[in-house]
């Protein structure tokens, strides 16, 4: 009886605070999902496949991304590994609640831009620790967000949201999120399988400022089942620049960088 | 001769250019054994595609020689698969040379896919890349947002290259007499009057892509032309037809799968036919569709095709069905990080209720280093695939990228 009066005042405690300070967990994910990002954006993207092994596969990539208000669109050109070079991927992302990415992609050997499904979202990247729905900017209203806590992390005051899929059938059961305060920018994020078990750690790295906007440079995903680690750096990153609207079409996804 | 001018000139382009050029490609070799005659080998083949591009401003090379080395008959075959320049401006660009042209929605299975002809050599069982044969052409994309028009114009005809007398893919024709052949009509001539041009109109978006095309084309494979002779012998005289078409092809995204169709409307094509008195040859309309349906259901990638062909206007003495229907069907998943993939892959004729499948597994041993291990399995006795029932194979590939 003790123990539980301890705990219960204790969350009162927290929940009194958090009241307070007047956020919910879905005001600072919508925060982030609201972080000025640019207008667009290029860069070089290289992809660490590492192994419980130690064994280490590289994936390079240049990608090209704009915004076009209620729409972002994607390109990228395969670079390396030499069987995938001249491939290229282009997905339309919507803000619109509900309407799913349209996705294309280019095989040089098939010589055709084939529209592909969109429905695997869960399918991992080019073999990383990443699946296609982990880099994409997943809309705030697909969870239900709950601000758990406060907390220090490597120096950085974060809240830690938790975030439960509406959709039944999503591949995580949940995901634990901790947001720089102020700075409204990731710093590890925790993905949790269908039996609510640890899954995978997301760890930002490196964050620059370029231009005025705050872009993550080197993150790591890290599979605690499987003992997998991707280390994905973007390097030449460039905001900003104008890039041509016809950067995002088959003509370019053919012709290629 | 042919074939030093031609490592000439390769190498050639290849040291003029080299402070700039990009060289990629890839190495293999892949050997076939026909498992229904004691193991005995159908392909032993060394193959070094090369690809050379070079690039400076707006204008662009690219070159694709390719030494096929053949070890059951200790031949060294060297080609150009593609060779063009590319120009590139604001709206247009422009292509000219040797170049593989691919059109339509459909996979492995050509409806509007008619620019580039087919080397069937081996069957359809190379890589689609390896049985496009690259055309002489100009080809003219102009781009207006989503949209591109493009135009070909191709000044001399290339037929589909058929498996020679002997191989084990030669498709023997059944005559009730004794046959002599007469070439003098087979050549098409090189003549700007017997260019082919075909238009296209594409668009992709978000609700849908599409490709509208209308080609005056000939007819890739060859109507065979019967006359009976006083000597008792039936006189063949092979002779290529000119081959109007229109067609259309979609795909669209539902509801996480992406839905495709593709159909041509081709004008005149000749049919083999019984009755002589029109030299075994009559021309019908024919109209030549499919429906696809792709879907990822938790990471297996699985696909359907359903193909028909319909002879309008059909008569009895047609030595085709009046519907001829095929159905494709494939299944693959990743695993190992994508370093694995398991395939199946099959075509099923419903008419003659033959078919083709073809299982393989494809394992990177490192990145660019693959190792692949399959069979070509035909069920049937007749029909596109049953024909070749004694055909089954198993295979071993072992590939580097550079």
């Amino acid at each position: 009886m003790k123990r539980f009066t301890i705990i219960l005042i204790a969350v009162l405690t927290i929940t009194t605070t958090l009241s307070a300070q007047g956020i919910t967990g879905l005001k600072i994910i919508e925060n982030v999902y609201n972080r000025p990002t640019g207008l667009d954006q290029e860069g070089d993207l290289t992809m660490s496949l590492i192994n419980s092994r130690g064994d280490e596969r590289i994936r390079e990539i240049k990608q090209f991304l704009k915004d076009f208000g209620e729409m972002e669109k994607r390109i990228m050109f395969f670079v390396s590994p030499a069987d995938v070079r001249n491939t290229s991927f282009m997905n339309w992302s919507y803000d619109k609640a509900g309407k799913g990415d349209d996705q294309w992609i280019y095989l040089p050997a098939l010589k055709k831009v084939k529209r592909i499904s969109s429905d695997s979202k869960s399918d991992y990247f080019m073999g990383s620790d990443f699946t296609y729905d982990d880099l994409g900017d997943r809309h705030p209203s697909s969870d239900t967000h709950k601000l758990l806590r406060e907390e220090t992390v490597e120096g950085e005051d974060c809240y830690v949201v938790e975030s439960v899929p509406k959709e039944e059938e999503y591949m995580y059961s949940k995901t634990i999120t901790w947001i720089i305060k102020d700075k409204w920018i990731g710093k590890k994020k925790e993905f949790y399988d269908e039996d609510e078990d640890l899954l995978k750690t997301l760890s930002v790295k490196g964050v620059d400022k370029i231009k005025d906007y705050m872009v993550i440079t080197h993150s790591e995903m890290h599979n605690v089942q499987k003992d997998h680690t991707t280390k994905m750096e973007l390097k030449n990153v460039k905001m900003d620049t104008g890039i041509s609207d016809n950067k995002f079409t088959e003509r370019m996804m053919k012709r290629g960088m | 001769m042919k074939r030093s001018v031609l490592t000439i000139m390769v190498l050639a382009f290849a040291f003029i250019l080299n402070a700039q050029i990009v060289h990629h490609g890839f190495v293999r070799t892949y050997m076939g054994a026909l498992t229904d005659q004691d193991g005995e080998y159908s392909v032993l083949q060394n193959t070094f595609d090369w690809k050379l591009d070079y690039g400076k401003g707006d204008v662009e090379l690219f070159i694709n020689p390719v030494f096929n080395y053949n070890a059951l008959n200790n031949n060294l075959e060297v080609s150009l698969r593609q060779a063009y320049m590319d120009i590139y401006f604001d709206n247009f660009d422009l292509r000219i040379g040797k170049q593989q042209i691919i059109w339509g929605k459909a996979d492995g299975v050509f409806i509007t896919d008619v620019i580039s002809p087919r080397d069937l050599s081996e069957f359809i069982l190379p890589d689609f890349e390896e049985i496009r044969i690259g055309i002489n052409a100009v080809k003219f994309d102009y781009y207006l947002g989503n949209s591109t028009l493009e135009a070909v114009w191709t000044p001399t005809f290339q037929p589909t290259i058929v498996p020679k007398k002997g191989s084990i893919w030669y498709q023997m024709q059944d005559f009730p007499m004794p046959i002599v052949y007469d070439y003098h009509s087979y050549d098409v001539g090189n003549k700007l009057s017997e260019s082919e041009i075909a238009l296209k109109y594409s668009y992709l978006g978000s609700a849908i892509d599409f490709e509208l095309m209308a080609a005056y084309m000939w007819d890739d494979n060859p109507a065979m032309h019967i006359y009976s002779q006083p000597d008792t012998t039936l006189l063949i005289k092979p002779e290529y037809h000119r081959l109007p078409l229109v067609g259309a092809s979609f795909s669209k995204a539902v509801g996480g799968a992406v839905v495709r169709g593709e159909g041509a409307y081709y004008f005149e094509k000749r049919f083999a036919v019984e009755d002589m008195a029109v030299n075994g040859v009559k021309e019908e309309d024919y109209a030549h569709y499919l429906v696809g349906y792709d879907h990822n259901w938790f990471g297996v990638n699985v696909s359907f095709q359903f193909i028909q062909e319909y002879i309008i206007g059909y008569e009895e003495d047609i030595r085709n069905d009046e519907f001829s229907n095929t159905m494709t069907f494939l299944i693959s998943e990743d695993f190992l990080r994508e370093a694995l993939r398991v395939e199946f892959f099959t075509y099923y004729g419903i008419n003659n209720e033959d078919a083709l499948l073809r299982p393989r597994i494809v394992y990177d041993i490192a990145d660019g280093f693959e190792f692949q291990l399959g069979a070509n399995i035909f069920i049937g006795e007749e029909g596109n695939f049953g024909q070749y029932d004694k055909n089954d194979m198993m295979f071993i590939k072992l590939k580097y990228d550079f």
